[in-house]
């Protein structure tokens, strides 16, 4: 016995060790961290300071927003849309929704380079001075814009490009975010933490309602250069964050100029598109086809800003009758009747992913809430589903 | 325990049945040439190891059934080639295996193509059927005893199995790698390769790629053939000992295809199996592999401990 004892007890101590060092290494990246006191204005401040030229890092998404798995391709049936404009939006949202990996590059404001890394598989998005490329290696293809003259070129050709979600970079993220700041919002620093590496202050952004779903948006700064680094939304009673786009390395030297360059692999089928005419969508923009946007003011809201968004994603086309109740972290948008036609509510998709309620059917998720009514209306709101059927009802 | 019996002189797995042939004398050969020239212990344990190893390696390799194993796994990608060399019809992009489409366009993505079919079953089949037959085989052949009466021991004797596992590793995925290379190049044109990222590279870049991602799954497998190593050690019946590995490997799979179970996905060894695929982005992501290389280490000592345990104090009857 004495002997078996003496064979067994390093034989216990081997996984003991390596267990203990699995779960204690990544806890020590997260070590305290102490750096001098800042106001939240002076983080504020530093983001806007921040003047971050060339990076390549990594970043890490993370969603938990409680949605029904959606296949990932092929969503096109059944919708009047066209198949492409519908196979994109269905990418969009698989980009929002899931979990990815990618590596980002940039030098300068004109070179950027995305890859998002699937298994088996990467989505490419490169951009320098002239030319934007989109690669997909599962089927490969690629896309090819021809940006206009960077001498010539105004800022919202600029804006309407780096908004597609592919490149939503923490830094876009969190402009957004702050964009949303005013009373509705208590702002605070938290805990100094550890992200990629780097030391960071954390914002905290606590919506002072008890009407919307959003608990806290949390944004990790760079206490040395003020980039956002980490971008957190937790939901309300949950302690895992909804969603979360995070840099998990980062440099700050100037990437490989190589990274910059792109020239479709043989056999590759291209598509050529054009860019929409810049000009044509500012004037668009400012027409007040919305109500809730003056002309050129920046978006008060959260769902200001994420319809703003919402109308830049749908490639510049205005939906006129788009109307926000309420304010701040509580609004609801409604989209018109006829928005959403017969044949789509009839789908059997819709009707996996949605459950029925009264006056409709209800997409929930962590954050966000969605209602499409049985007239073809849409409720939507970072509120929860009551709101939107009293809402619903009202309008 | 018979006395008389001189222990180097006894080629334990020749005795195996299937592996009677002339030529066997020579690994015997090898061994006692090795032996009686060193002097001092510490020497004689080292050459003796050796000797060992190279007695396994002429073992494993001349046996009938590792043959077949390995033209099996070299079937893979002949097989992929021909059919697509024989389909009339073009492969549609995102139909099949990643990277059929490919094929067409450059040969030496049959070995890609052939990897990726091989990694979820044929591959740990054979590891297991290996990993699964180091103790527990010559247990069921009664050659055990014979083994562990040379001065060698059961610790260097555990090491010396396992080697011979993870050298059938690297041996089963360089098969794929080159066959799938050879039946491509022979089929189909060959030139610069188009990796993930739409970048292309020069052949000679290729083919390194190509070592490289046999390293990565060789490295993958280690973390199997350790769980293999272990479960022999409990057994005396080789096949249970093989099934149970290949069982354990199909399982860790399904785990992992359950996405409720996303926090134990990071911990199992199957996890990365397929990440092979960051060596061919342009710049190689060397994460996965560093992860992956962890991952499997961490595997190794557990497992190799416990098979320490339980082979130091298991009673040999057979």
């Amino acid at each position: 016995m004495g002997r078996n004892l003496r064979t067994w007890l390093p034989v216990a101590v081997v996984p003991a060790v390596v267990i203990i060092g699995a779960l204690t290494v990544p806890l020590q990246a997260g070590a305290a961290v102490d750096l001098p006191d800042k106001t939240p204005a002076q983080v504020l401040a530093m983001i806007g300071d921040s003047s971050v030229q060339a990076l390549s890092g990594t970043i890490e998404q993370t969603s938990e927003l409680g949605l029904p798995e959606l296949p990932s391709a092929g969503t096109g049936s059944g919708s009047n849309a066209g198949t492409g404009a519908s196979a994109s939006a269905s990418s969009a949202l698989e980009l929002l929704t899931g979990s990815h990996t990618a590596r980002i590059y940039v030098d300068g404001p004109d070179n950027l380079r995305v890859q998002i890394m699937d298994r088996l598989a990467e989505r490419d998005l490169v951009r320098n001075a002239t030319d934007l490329w989109m690669y997909n290696s599962k089927d490969n293809t690629a896309l090819h814009v021809a940006l206009p003259d960077p001498v010539g070129m105004t800022g919202p050709s600029t804006d309407s490009a780096q908004q597609t979600p592919a490149q939503q970079t923490p830094a876009q993220l969190a402009e957004r975010m702050l964009a949303a700041i005013d009373p509705s919002t208590a702002v605070s620093v938290g805990k100094d933490t550890r992200v990629a590496g780097r030391t960071a202050y954390e914002l905290r952004l606590t919506p002072r309602t008890d009407e919307t779903l959003v608990g806290e948006v949390s944004i990790a700064v760079d206490s040395e250069t003020g980039m956002p680094l980490r971008v957190e939304v937790l939901a309300r009673g949950q302690s895992a964050p909804a969603f979360s786009l995070a840099y998990s390395t980062l440099s700050l030297t100037a990437p490989d100029a190589d990274r910059f360059e792109f020239t479709p692999p043989a056999g590759a089928s291209v598509e050529e598109k054009a860019l929409p005419d810049a000009s044509a969508l500012h004037e668009k923009m400012s027409d007040a086809a919305m109500p809730g946007i003056e002309d050129g003011k920046m978006p008060t809201t959260k769902a200001e800003a994420k319809a703003l968004a919402e109308q830049f994603k749908s490639g510049g086309g205005m939906l006129p009758g788009v109307s926000v109740a309420g304010t701040g972290w509580a609004s609801v948008v409604e989209l018109p009747a006829g928005t959403v036609s017969a044949d789509v509510l009839a789908d059997p998709m819709l009707a996996q992913v949605t459950e029925s309620v009264d006056g409709g059917r209800l997409l929930s998720s962590a954050l966000i809430n969605v209602l499409v009514t049985d007239d073809g209306r849409v409720f939507a709101g970072s509120v929860p589903s009551a709101r939107l059927q009293a809402a619903a009802v009202g309008g | 325990m018979p006395s008389d019996i001189q222990p180097s002189d006894i080629q334990p797995s020749d005795i195996q049945p299937s592996d009677i042939q002339p030529s066997d004398t020579r690994s015997s050969d090898t061994r006692s040439g090795n032996t009686p020239g060193a002097g001092p212990i510490e020497s004689v344990g080292r050459a003796s190891g050796w000797a060992l190893m190279v007695s396994e390696l002429t073992v494993l390799f001349r046996r009938r059934r590792t043959w077949a194993m390995l033209l099996a796994l070299a079937a893979v990608p002949v097989l992929i080639a021909v059919a697509v060399r024989l389909t009339s019809s073009p492969v549609a992009p995102g139909r099949g295996p990643p990277f059929l489409d490919r094929v067409t366009q450059n040969g030496l993505f049959v070995a890609i193509t052939a990897m990726v079919v091989c990694i979820p079953l044929f591959l740990p089949l054979t590891i297991g059927v290996v990993a699964g037959d180091t103790i527990a085989g010559e247990a069921g052949l009664g050659t055990l005893r014979y083994l562990l009466v040379a001065p060698a021991g059961r610790v260097r004797l555990l090491v010396v199995k396992y080697a011979g596992a993870a050298v059938f590793c690297l041996a089963a995925t360089l098969t794929i790698v080159v066959s799938g290379a050879a039946i491509g190049a022979a089929l189909f044109p060959v030139g610069p390769v188009t990796l993930l990222s739409g970048d292309t590279i020069g052949v000679g870049e290729s083919v390194l790629r190509s070592l490289l991602i046999a390293g990565y799954v060789t490295v993958s497998m280690l973390g199997l053939s350790a769980i293999g190593l272990f479960i022999s050690t409990l057994t005396d019946v080789p096949v249970g000992a093989m099934a149970a590995t290949i069982v354990v490997s199909v399982v860790s799979q399904v785990l992992d295809a359950l996405p409720q179970l996303d926090w134990l996905h990071p911990w199992l060894f199957s996890h990365y199996w397929l990440d092979f695929a960051d060596l061919l982005r342009q710049p190689i992501e060397w994460s996965s592999f560093g992860t992956n290389a962890l991952l499997q280490g961490g595997y190794l000592l557990v497992f190799g401990a416990l098979a320490y345990g339980r082979f130091v104090t298991k009673d040999i009857l057979s």
